[in-house]
């Protein structure tokens, strides 16, 4: 690994570019990432997620098109959605399984306009750097960027999906997503940002950096979720900017594989300003997961709400570290957070860390965290009404997490997701199919 | 201590200003320095150090040489930057490692033999050994800068069959219980700290509870830091044989100084099956002047290993030192070992403090409870960091954590850094922690009912902190409470 990271920081060259103010772009990102350390379980961000498993960081992109089967597709499909979709395949736009609708919604990095372009220039890279940590890999996301996807928006966006799925190849690869949200005032929207691959055995790390800015009085809701194969690896991280009185309701799903991270950024910088950030996590076998969310509270008058729950299940393991971070003048706080830890199994494991960091005095802020096992008491009722145990540990294991599924407002989404929930607690999903 | 600088953006009460003024000039209560002949060692430390404190106290080869492998992995060993704390970087080769009262040397019998001069430094600090042993029934053994000069109660311990010594005596009286058990719950690689501390250690209390037997009095040990640029490096080893208890005091003070002072101690417990371990501190060091100059740097490695159905209770009280660096811990060794720890931190002005616990489950049914207050006002900063560790081994063991904050004034800080490792499926873990002000409804209530301001706050705070106070011995809940009330003073805001 230590010999992969080194191929790669001096491998790093800036991408084949067209776009003039790329070029600098790209160089900053790689100046930041060549000097970077490279993450040992000593560095306090990564103790528990060891990066040994990521060994196929390769510098670019799967160069060419893919060819690829229809089943494909399926993955990508959120019923009721509308095929209002984009869908890249091994970090490449498939026009062809993209819907028009959404192809006009969206802008390229390199298709945007003058205007467009001063937009990207203003957002792109600043919202990530607002983090006081430096994140090794949105540096190196900066570095290789050559392409990305703008969503402006100003009045209204109906559901939208975007989907990064990658295929099974020999060789490994890695697809840089970029995903630049801009909210104008007054305006709401909500994405579903998908990762997904094919069924086969996957060879591929996703490395997908998200920004969103949401204006004055603009509201998001944002659905970030990883179907993919458990052989699949992502390192990706979110950011999120939120100015007066904004809104952002993140609801992040991640059901796991060899190595899974994600960094969760949401910087209240003005007044009034409202997060609800919400999340599950389930791996299983000897999958890891791991969630690292950061609440920067800037401002007065804040609110925000985490809720995460995870069920680890055979040998997996989960990472959740949630952080509150009160700045001097956010006076008036409101925040939250909930973590709830479910292990079925021995070998299973949790590393759970929920930090406050408070510099201002008239605040309100509250975190817990639990780690435990199925209650007794709610299995004895299923039990004493003639449900074996088995059955009831699954009706109660996806009731858990099925919780935060059913608070989603998006149909579509709650459809998608419990299915794929069901057949991880209940193999023939005899037991979940009438749920909710 | 009491002196506060408080700059308030936003006035949430007027009128205060004049109160905080009023009470800017008061001085630390304890801050005086004996005038007391030391022997002391010139500043710097190298193995001849080492050696010449090992001989000074006339140790056998196997203590030096314990000692000389600590200061070479000390040597190799960086210290730790990750506590939320800043300071100074401190120079080792700056600080003198050895420090006896003179007085010493006559070998004092009884108290009327101690310098009178000693027993004065007491009494201005409430610790009358005369009446203490009298009225309260409790033995001191005072440590007075890095030598034991006072142990009382010997006789009626040494009935009970209890050894209550200075561990620099019992290395010569009980070498076999010394050389088993020194190390073996702090290691000397442990930390940076611990390595120092195991090198230099200069004295500290020894206790061994034989098997089955409940120590007649609590036992406690006052000791304060006097000779100026002095490091004090204590060290405590207490076992509780099987089926024995033991309920243990620790508390100190420091006089006024400006240039800041080390402290470094190491406390070891073992607990063995079916014994009980209640071990209380009240720590008061000098915590630097309102300007954030000076103070006491605690640096401290507490341990217990707890085995089959032991107990370990910690309770503690800091309201000292510039900068603290504490985690008093529990190794639940054994099945159905019980690990409980109490808390109240309050920092005031520049003071820091980096403290929490950690409890590590290895056997089953294993049980702890973490109740941690900090209270934080002025400058400070203030944080809770603790660990819940269920290991593999740890099955249907159960933690329950509360930690609290409370911030008193727009500049001061709280946080809170809970590590929650779980191993095992049957092992519950939860945890809670708040944090909030002394909100302006709760303040309203008390002065609508006559109570002024300072009495409000100073009632809102140890209300907040009830849960510890009443795991505190009779005396010390009394000197917390008191304490907390003074280093209060003036901070309302």
């Amino acid at each position: 690994m230590p010999e992969l990271f080194q191929h790669q920081q001096s491998e790093l060259a800036a991408s084949t570019v067209k776009l003039p103010w790329l070029t600098a772009f790209n160089q900053r990102g790689a100046d930041a990432f060549r000097t970077a350390a490279l993450p040992t379980r000593k560095t306090e961000a990564w103790k528990y997620t060891p990066l040994t498993a990521l060994t196929r960081l390769a510098p670019q992109q799967c160069g060419q098109p893919v060819t690829y089967t229809n089943p494909l597709v399926a993955f990508a499909r959120i019923d009721g959605l509308h095929d209002h979709r984009l869908v890249f395949v091994n970090g490449i736009l498939d026009k062809q399984h993209s819907s028009a609708s959404a192809l006009a919604a969206v802008t390229l990095f390199s298709e945007a306009n003058a205007e467009q372009q001063a937009l990207i220039a203003q957002h792109l890279g600043h919202v990530a750097q607002q983090s006081e940590s430096p994140n090794l890999f949105t540096d190196l996301n900066d570095a290789a960027l050559s392409d990305g996807v703008l969503l402006h928006i100003r009045d209204h966006q109906p559901l939208l999906q975007i989907s990064w799925l990658t295929t099974s190849e020999a060789k490994p690869f890695t697809v840089f997503a970029r995903l630049l949200v801009v909210l104008e005032r007054h305006a709401q929207a909500a994405i579903v940002e998908h990762y997904g691959s094919d069924l086969s055995e996957q060879n591929s790390v996703t490395n997908a950096v998200t920004e969103i800015v949401i204006n004055d009085n603009a509201q998001l809701q944002h659905y970030r979720l990883q179907t993919m194969h458990s052989s699949a690896q992502h390192i990706g991280s979110c950011h999120v900017d939120l100015q007066r009185d904004a809104r952002y309701h993140g609801f992040h799903a991640g059901f796991g594989s060899t190595l899974c991270r994600n960094d969760l950024v949401v910087h209240h910088n003005q007044g009034g300003s409202h997060c609800q950030l919400d999340g599950i996590y389930v791996p299983q076998h000897d999958e890891l997961i791991d969630f690292h969310t950061c609440i920067e509270h800037r401002a007065a008058h804040c609110t925000s709400n985490e809720v995460f729950r995870g069920i680890m299940n055979d040998q997996a393991k989960a990472v959740f570290n949630g952080r509150i971070h009160i700045h001097p003048h956010a006076q008036k706080t409101l925040a939250e957070l909930s973590n709830k830890n479910l292990l079925l199994t021995p070998g299973a494991e949790i590393f759970t860390k929920p930090e406050l960091e408070i510099y201002a005095d008239d605040v309100k802020c509250a975190h817990g965290a639990t780690v435990a096992q199925l209650d007794n008491k709610a299995m004895f009722y299923l039990q004493s009404r003639g449900i074996s145990k088995a059955d009831a540990e699954v009706m109660l294991s996806f009731g858990f997490i099925n919780e935060l599924i059913e608070q989603l407002p998006d149909e579509a989404v709650r459809n998608l997701l419990r299915p794929m929930l069901a057949t991880r607690f209940d193999r023939d999903s005899s037991l979940t199919h009438d749920i909710g | 201590m009491t002196n506060v600088n408080i700059e308030r953006a936003d006035v949430v009460l007027e009128g205060k200003d004049a109160e905080i003024d009023r009470r800017i000039n008061k001085e630390y209560q304890a801050g005086f320095v004996s005038d007391i002949e030391s022997d002391t060692l010139a500043p710097g430390l190298d193995e001849d150090v080492v050696r010449f404190i090992s001989n000074k106290k006339g140790e056998p080869e196997w203590l030096t040489e314990w000692r000389l492998k600590a200061f070479r992995a000390w040597q190799d060993m960086k210290e730790p930057t990750w506590a939320h704390v800043h300071y100074p970087e401190i120079d080792f080769q700056a600080l003198s490692y050895y420090s006896a009262p003179k007085s010493m040397a006559d070998g004092p019998k009884s108290l009327d033999e101690i310098d009178p001069e000693l027993l004065r430094v007491y009494d201005k600090l409430g610790i009358p050994l005369h009446e203490q042993m009298a009225l309260a029934g409790i033995a001191v053994d005072a440590v007075f800068d890095s030598v034991s000069v006072a142990t009382t109660f010997r006789e009626t311990l040494a009935e009970a069959g209890v050894i209550f010594m200075p561990i620099s005596e019992a290395v010569h009286a009980h070498p076999e219980l010394v050389k088993k058990y020194l190390g073996s719950v702090v290691p000397q690689r442990d930390n940076y700290y611990a390595a120092l501390n195991s090198a230099v250690f200069s004295d500290g209390s020894f206790v061994y509870i034989p098997k089955g037997v409940r120590c007649p009095m609590e036992l406690s040990t006052y000791f304060r830091i006097n000779e100026a640029k002095t490091g004090q490096f204590e060290r405590t080893l207490i076992i509780a044989d099987e089926g024995s208890y033991v309920s243990y005091l620790e508390g100190c003070t420091a006089p006024m100084r400006d240039e800041n002072q080390l402290h470094a101690a190491v406390v070891e417990l073992v607990v063995l099956d079916n014994a009980e371990i209640k071990y209380s501190t009240v720590q008061n060091w000098y915590p630097g002047d309102a300007d954030g100059k000076g103070g006491i740097y605690n640096f401290v490695t507490k341990r217990a290993v707890a085995h089959t159905n032991a107990k370990i209770s910690w309770t503690q009280v800091e309201t000292g030192s510039a900068v603290t660096w504490k985690y008093p811990s529990c190794v639940l060794k054994g099945d159905n070992a019980v690990g409980e720890f109490y808390s109240v931190a309050l920092t005031n002005n520049y003071q820091q403090a980096d403290t929490g616990t950690k409890m590590i489950h290895l056997g089953k049914n294993t049980k702890s409870t973490i109740i941690s207050k900090g209270i934080s006002a002025g400058k400070s900063q203030n944080a809770y960091r603790g660990l819940v560790r269920m290991n593999p081994g740890a099955a249907g063991a159960r933690n329950y954590t509360q930690c609290d904050s409370l911030l008193i004034g727009n500049q001061c800080a709280a946080h809170t850094f809970p590590y929650i490792e779980s191993k095992h499926p049957s092992a519950v873990v939860e945890h809670e922690a708040t944090t909030s002000t002394v909100s302006d409804d709760q303040l309203f209530l008390c002065r609508q009912r006559g109570i002024d301001t300072e009495k409000a706050v100073s009632m809102i705070v140890n209300g907040f902190c009830k849960e510890v106070f009443k795991e505190l011995p009779m005396e010390f809940a009394v000197e917390a409470g008191k304490l907390l009330e003074v280093s209060l003073e003036g901070s309302v805001g």
